[in-house]
């Protein structure tokens, strides 16, 4: 049973406070992702829990234990760095067994180990390389065989999978995640890759600015954001988000974008926010489009076709059908699911409900 | 086209006539030094000069090391610069290591780097009177512990430095996973950090070697006879009042360049990768 609490943690470094009043849970056997951009505070948070940084103020516990004070030796994690850090005089064999020879496990045991997690990884036919002999997924390998080979309370992932090229990235993925559920510990999983957020996570916790604007379920961030920051984060590609005003349930843009039934509400400073799959494309003619706009550009992705026209001066993009053919400057209908829309208050950056 | 090979040509041969050039002037000294050991003292003043020994002899050798107290001078160089070289390479690797790697409050890291620095500043002959005195007082003059410990104050401040510069360049990430995955910040030190400055430690080890072997003032000030008393004491000692023997000067001085070229082939390797150290990353 172990949990990881955070309870008031603030992050100094000199003036600058990298993370700010800092409240989570992250439950036992959770696989909980930090998602931010960088410099949001997602790795310091990180590295207080390895023991890495100190803490400036409130308290951090793992399983019930208060470890501030605590040496990272003795908190019992392991983690995955981003860029690995292999002991580069070390064979995979010596770096994978490293955290048993420290804790003085008998070199029979310890080999038998060894080639047992080295099996499970694959890379029981490297384990005489150095790690400048490896390719970059191998490398990936030794770092998660490191880490995992003497089943610590809690795994930290600093950006395991961000130097490994796009194919490599998807398969690690989703060996990660099977992993994770294998071996049922607790995850603390720092990322910029909202896919790698959305796809590996049980929750997941959106940081900015040393602050977490939105703790869920992946579902939750992306069908429910509370905030403006949440909204565009979130995506690929992100939600389209208009600036234009709301009068009586009313949104208007300059560029002409014109949609009802947002209840009551009045926002000077309004942003709407409509996700590319929630914006569609009507037959000509139709009386109902929001906006009839000249198309700006035409991308197919394979499953689908992404559609960007132009409103006034601001751009916004739709998925439309893969079997869909249009023309630079094409004049286009479209037209929003109303119950699929997000109205964002420019000024506090806070969802308003209608 | 037409700039193309000539002027690869003529650079090419520049940079070989520098090179021979630079090596005439370095390495003339110990040929003649070299050539004169095997030479009788009548031949080494012979006009025009014999390039080679026409008479080899090893009367000099002779002189100077069996009945001359030369190989106790080279014992006790040996000593004392292997002592000076160990404890200033152990300690400068920890004070490196530390400045490289804590958190001090404010700009401390930098005042305490300058301040071990500026020890440096001053020149040696500064230091001699108040050594001198002090080593009087400890009654440990005309010892080898003493000229050790001036030694080692001239050397660690420089090895300090030079492990600080090595030990910046190392990825910190990498101690960070030995602490995570268990160790102490001792046992990051001792099992990931050390292994890895290894080309640091032989470009420190061989200057601070080569420093201590050649020393002259500090050894002159403070030994008197052979109990202490390093090769250079020793060979500038043929200078006398009377007579000056060149045989055994050279003789002595071509010997005493022999281990420290032994050393340096031994970590030539090292010693390359460890002065490009800090410039290529990576």
């Amino acid at each position: 049973m172990t949990s990881v609490t955070f309870q008031g943690v603030v992050k100094k470094f000199g003036e600058f406070i990298a993370v700010n009043d800092l409240n989570l849970e992250v439950r036992d056997k959770e696989f909980l992702v930090l998602l931010g951009p960088s410099g949001c505070g997602k790795t310091t948070t990180m590295r207080m829990v390895a023991g890495l940084e100190e803490v400036s103020a409130g308290d951090i516990f793992i399983g019930g234990d208060r470890v501030n004070d605590v040496l990272p030796k003795y908190r019992d994690v392991a983690m995955v760095f981003q860029s690995y850090a292999l002991y580069p005089h070390f064979s995979v064999a010596d770096n994978i067994g490293y955290p048993l020879k420290i804790r003085k496990v008998p070199e029979e045991k310890r080999r038998q180990m060894v080639m047992e997690v080295a099996r499970r990884v694959e890379l029981d036919r490297l384990l005489d390389r150095l790690p400048k002999e490896l390719s970059g997924g191998q490398r990936q390998r030794v770092a998660l065989a490191r880490a995992i080979i003497r089943t610590p309370k809690v795994f930290l992932m600093d950006e395991p999978l961000s130097n490994l090229d796009a194919k490599l990235r998807v398969q690690m993925r989703a060996e990660l995640k099977h992993l994770q559920h294998e071996l049922q510990v607790t995850t603390i999983y720092v990322t910029h890759d909202q896919i790698e957020a959305m796809t590996l996570a049980h929750r997941v916790a959106v940081m900015s600015r040393g602050v977490i604007e939105q703790l869920g379920t992946p579902k939750e961030i992306y069908n429910n954001p509370r905030t403006l920051f949440v909204a565009g984060f979130i995506g690929s590609p992100p939600m389209n988000l208009i600036d234009g005003e709301v009068s009586d349930g009313a949104f208007t843009s300059a560029g002409g974008i014109k949609i009802g039934g947002l209840g009551h509400s009045n926002v000077a400073d309004a942003v709407l926010g409509v996700r590319p799959e929630d914006a569609h494309l009507l037959p000509g003619g139709s009386g109902k489009a929001n906006v009839t706009a000249p198309i700006y550009s035409v991308e197919l992705t394979g499953e689908s076709t992404l559609v960007t026209v132009r409103a006034g001066d601001s751009l916004f993009t739709l998925r439309a059908d893969k079997s869909f053919v249009g023309d630079f400057d094409q004049m286009v209908n479209v037209s929003f699911a109303p119950e699929r829309v997000f109205l964002f208050d420019r000024k506090s950056q806070n969802r308003v409900d209608f | 086209m037409p700039r193309g090979r000539t002027s690869i040509d003529i650079q090419r041969i520049g940079a070989y006539v520098t090179i021979a050039v630079a090596l005439v002037i370095t390495l003339f000294p110990v040929y003649w030094i070299a050539a004169n050991s095997f030479k009788y003292d009548i031949d080494i003043f012979s006009i025009p000069p014999q390039w080679l020994p026409s008479n080899p002899t090893l009367k000099h050798y002779h002189a100077a090391f069996i009945e001359r107290p030369f190989l106790i001078y080279a014992l006790n160089s040996l000593i004392i610069a292997a002592s000076t070289t160990l404890v200033s390479v152990v300690f400068g690797s920890m004070a490196g290591y530390a400045l490289a790697r804590f958190q001090y409050p404010g700009r401390w890291r930098y005042q305490i780097s300058f301040w071990i620095l500026s020890t440096r500043m001053m020149p040696p002959i500064v230091t001699i009177i108040p050594l001198y005195i002090a080593f009087n007082y400890l009654g440990m003059l005309n010892t080898k512990p003493a000229v050790i410990i001036a030694y080692t104050a001239f050397n660690l401040p420089f090895a300090t430095w030079m492990m600080k510069s090595y030990f910046q360049d190392l990825p910190v990430e990498l101690e960070e996973a030995a602490m995570v995955d268990g160790d102490t910040r001792w046992g990051a030190f001792l099992h990931v950090a050390l292994p890895l400055a290894r080309p640091g430690l032989a470009a420190t080890a061989i200057f601070c070697l080569i420093i201590s072997w050649n020393e002259f003032l500090l050894a002159l000030v403070l030994t008197l006879t052979e109990r202490s008393q390093t090769l250079p004491i020793g060979i500038a000692g043929r200078v006398t009042q009377y007579s000056t023997y060149w045989g055994e000067i050279s003789a002595a001085g071509f010997t005493a360049c022999i281990p420290i070229m032994i050393f340096a082939f031994i970590v030539q390797k090292h010693l390359v990768r460890g002065i490009s150290f800090g410039a290529v990353k990576g």
